[in-house]
């Protein structure tokens, strides 16, 4: 199937052509996919931009569809005119310009017809330029780049061009590829590359072609179909060249002896998660010792991992005995806590610690802690005279949720809502803390919590989060960083190529952590 | 675009991190540079796959476990047994071990001994090599001080120096073995960094920069 649609140049006044676009609006109702494409869309942009015009005549451009199903392939430029001078001449220039962070830009244009004497240029030029004359023919005050098919030369913002390449006619395809890494640009023709054609080209560069006689027609191709070049090979070398560049990067000597680094890195990463027979196997090889004590990490290995198992009471109960002050004093986070013990107890993950100790004889008996709280107590009462009901892990059994287990979940919700009443006083953590309270309660409304539209709580990756928090306000209650220098220089990182490439630096489009760090 | 301090350490804080992610880099690390007990137990604490067979780093951990430890004679054997044509193809490897060999040797006080390797094996590189000649020079002098350890060389005879050792051997190896990249991959994120912040210097973009890597410390100057 091959559709057109027509676009009209229009003459107004001053003799400069504008686009006569109503007929573009189909391509909505017959190619939604295409109207989609951003590349597309610049072009249609521009067309729809302009106001129809009563005087239209002359020189008309064509944007036609030719494919299968609801795909538009091609988009052909077809100019009829007069032709005489290069005022005659109508440039068509994409909406959007080249971002720099694509790193590598490149469009291929094929030549359907040469019309009478195939004045068509192929290239690029900055915002605002005079759209009345093909590209690279552009004053001197102006950026415009472009490769012309009747001499082969390109032209530099330049009425005279240099010797460049080959000519091109009707059915040669031409590329033209802008490496934003180094800010040059070349072209191509039927697959084999020219050469450098410009240096030094400033950013913000838009695709422009450009045709003078009558009967020119030629075919863009942003990539909705294959290029003819091999652009794929030559992202590939730029893609590996960067990589060499990052990976011989010379490291000043300030920094220290490079492997003293990346170990120290690893060990404090170890240290700060709590991998502690992993930081010490290590230290051994390496010889190296680490910041904390061994007790100190094992402390905190042990409260982190009740966390991950969703046994949030004995987590709680652990901490208070073990760093005194540190929840009392950072109310907001035991009220995370809190609220996340409730969950787990929808979710049957937290079973109390003293069922456990009376079923598993547990290594450690639990000394009588004054800093208890009354909702631990109270619970514990109840589970020792209904240890059948409790007595019980995992989920799946409570998925029949039995009458006692529900009063002993409402019991801790009242306790949880008398806490987030005295914690009213900061207001910016109040509004965050009555969401997670309603979050938390939300999950009682659902005979099936688990597949309700509040059970993303019930995932057990929702105990990351809790587990990070609780681990970062012990370390910094002992002095020590909230997040390990390996995870800071990994965020940083990430952030850094993000600057890059709102710096519009090209290269950063080959330097992604990805592509680094999945070589 | 520029951020100041604040504005920098908030995009940093609200970055979230897969743990998995970086369990994933730490065991990279692990497994390339060799650690293979170390690696065990990270895979059973943390549950990421070494994603190499374990046994297969047997060889390279006997060979850094001779260096770690001073054996760099018996490390040498090793390596020529792994491979005869490695250290003939590498000289500056050979010479970095040779001068380690010497290092052992000033640090157990043989200094006569020290004296006649040092004579024997590595004068002749020196002469060929003018940065070969700077590291034997501020080896050598080592000998002048009563103690080594506190004296401007005494770099030299830290852990890290032969951990540095053993790292150059272990990336030749790899590179022998074809592997890919020989560099630990969390090296290549801090390259990256140092890499960035240049490009970055070079636009002057205003932004917080990473001074020093070891700590992650983050500098707004």
């Amino acid at each position: 199937m091959r559709l057109f649609f027509l676009i009209c140049f229009v003459y107004d006044s001053s003799s400069r052509i504008q686009f006569y676009a109503w007929y573009i609006r189909y391509i909505d109702l017959f190619f939604p996919s295409v109207a989609d494409c951003s590349l597309f869309s610049a072009w249609r942009t521009l067309a729809t931009r302009i106001e129809p015009s009563d005087t239209l005549d002359a020189i008309e451009l064509l944007l036609g569809g030719c494919g299968s199903s609801d795909k538009l392939d091609t988009i052909d430029l077809l100019l009829g005119g007069h032709g005489k001078t290069h005022r005659d001449a109508a440039s068509v220039q994409a909406t959007h310009p080249i971002p720099a962070s694509c790193g590598l830009y490149y469009f291929e244009v094929k030549i359907v017809s040469k019309g009478r004497d195939g004045y068509m240029g192929i290239g690029l030029s900055a915002h605002g330029v005079n759209m009345n004359r093909l590209p690279g023919m552009i004053g001197w005050d102006k950026q415009s780049y472009g490769y012309h098919g009747d001499d082969g030369h390109s032209f530099c913002s330049s009425g005279t061009g240099q010797p460049y390449g080959p000519t091109f006619t009707t059915g040669d395809v031409i590329g033209c590829g802008v490496n934003l890494v180094d800010n040059t640009c070349f072209y191509t023709k039927n697959g084999h590359h020219l050469g450098t054609a410009f240096r030094d080209l400033p950013p913000n560069l838009y695709p422009t072609v450009g045709l003078q006689t009558p009967g020119e027609v030629v075919d863009a191709n942003f990539g909705q179909q294959p290029f003819v070049f091999d652009i794929e090979d030559m992202m590939n070398e730029l893609r590996s060249k960067t990589r060499m560049e990052i990976y011989n990067f010379p490291v000043p000597e300030s920094q220290g002896e490079w492997q003293a680094i990346l170990s120290k890195m690893v060990s404090t990463y170890l240290v700060h998660h709590g991998y502690c027979n992993t930081a010490e196997a290590f230290s051994q090889t390496t010889d190296t010792p680490f910041s904390e004590d061994l007790s100190s990490i094992r402390n905190r290995q042990r409260i982190l991992k009740l966390v991950l198992a969703g046994r949030m009471g004995e987590a709680i109960e652990r901490t208070f005995r073990l760093y005194p002050g540190l929840l009392e004093n950072n109310q907001n986070l035991l009220f995370m806590l809190k609220c996340r013990q409730f969950v787990e107890m929808v979710n049957g993950s937290d079973v109390d610690v003293c069922t456990r100790k009376n079923c598993n004889l547990s290594t450690s008996p639990r000394p009588c802690s004054p800093v208890q709280t009354s909702v631990i107590q109270s619970t514990k009462n109840f589970n020792k005279s209904k240890q059948a009901v409790e007595d019980v892990d995992g989920p799946c059994n409570r998925r029949s949720t039995s009458k006692p287990a529900v009063e002993r979940i409402l019991e801790f919700g009242r306790e949880l809502y008398s806490l987030s009443q005295r914690l009213t006083v900061d207001t910016t953590s109040t509004a965050t803390n009555q969401k997670m309270l309603e979050d938390a309660f939300s999950l009682l409304a659902y005979s099936n919590p688990w597949a309700s539209p509040v059970g993303w709580q019930l995932e057990p990756s929702e105990r990351e989060n809790i587990c990070a928090s609780l681990n970062s306000a012990i370390l910094e209650s002992n002095n020590k960083p909230r997040r390990p220098a390996l995870e800071v220089a990994m965020a940083h990182a990430q952030e850094l190529v993000r600057l890059m490439s709102s710096s519009g630096l090209g290269s950063c489009a080959f330097a992604s952590l990805v592509d680094i760090l999945d070589q | 675009m520029s951020y100041t301090e604040k504005q920098w350490f908030k995009l940093l804080e609200e970055n979230d991190l897969c743990r998995t992610s970086m369990n994933k880099l730490i065991m990279n690390y692990l497994v390339t540079e060799g650690f293979k007990e170390a690696a065990e137990k990270f895979q059973e604490e943390s549950g990421v796959d070494p994603s190499v067979d374990l046994h297969s780093l047997d060889e390279r951990i006997r060979i850094r476990d001779a260096i770690m430890s001073g054996k760099v004679q018996e490390a040498t054997a090793l390596i020529n047994q792994f491979n005869p044509e490695m250290l003939d193809n590498d000289r500056y490897l050979y010479f970095h071990l040779q001068q380690l060999h010497l290092i052992e040797l000033i640090r157990n006080n043989n200094i006569e001994e020290a004296l006649a390797f040092a004579q024997g094996h590595l004068s002749e590189q020196g002469e060929e090599d003018p940065s070969v000649l700077c590291e034997l020079e501020r080896t050598i002098a080592l000998l002048a001080f009563e103690d080594p350890v506190s004296s401007p060389f005494g770099d030299l005879l830290a852990p890290s120096h032969r951990q540095k050792i053993a790292s150059e051997v272990n990336a030749a190896i790899l590179k022998l073995e074809n592997q890919e990249c020989t560099a630990p991959k969390i090296s290549s994120l801090l390259k990256l960094i140092l890499w960035a912040q240049d490009k970055l210097n070079k636009k002057s973009t205003k932004y917080p920069k990473m001074v020093d890597l070891a700590n992650a410390t983050i500098e707004d100057k």
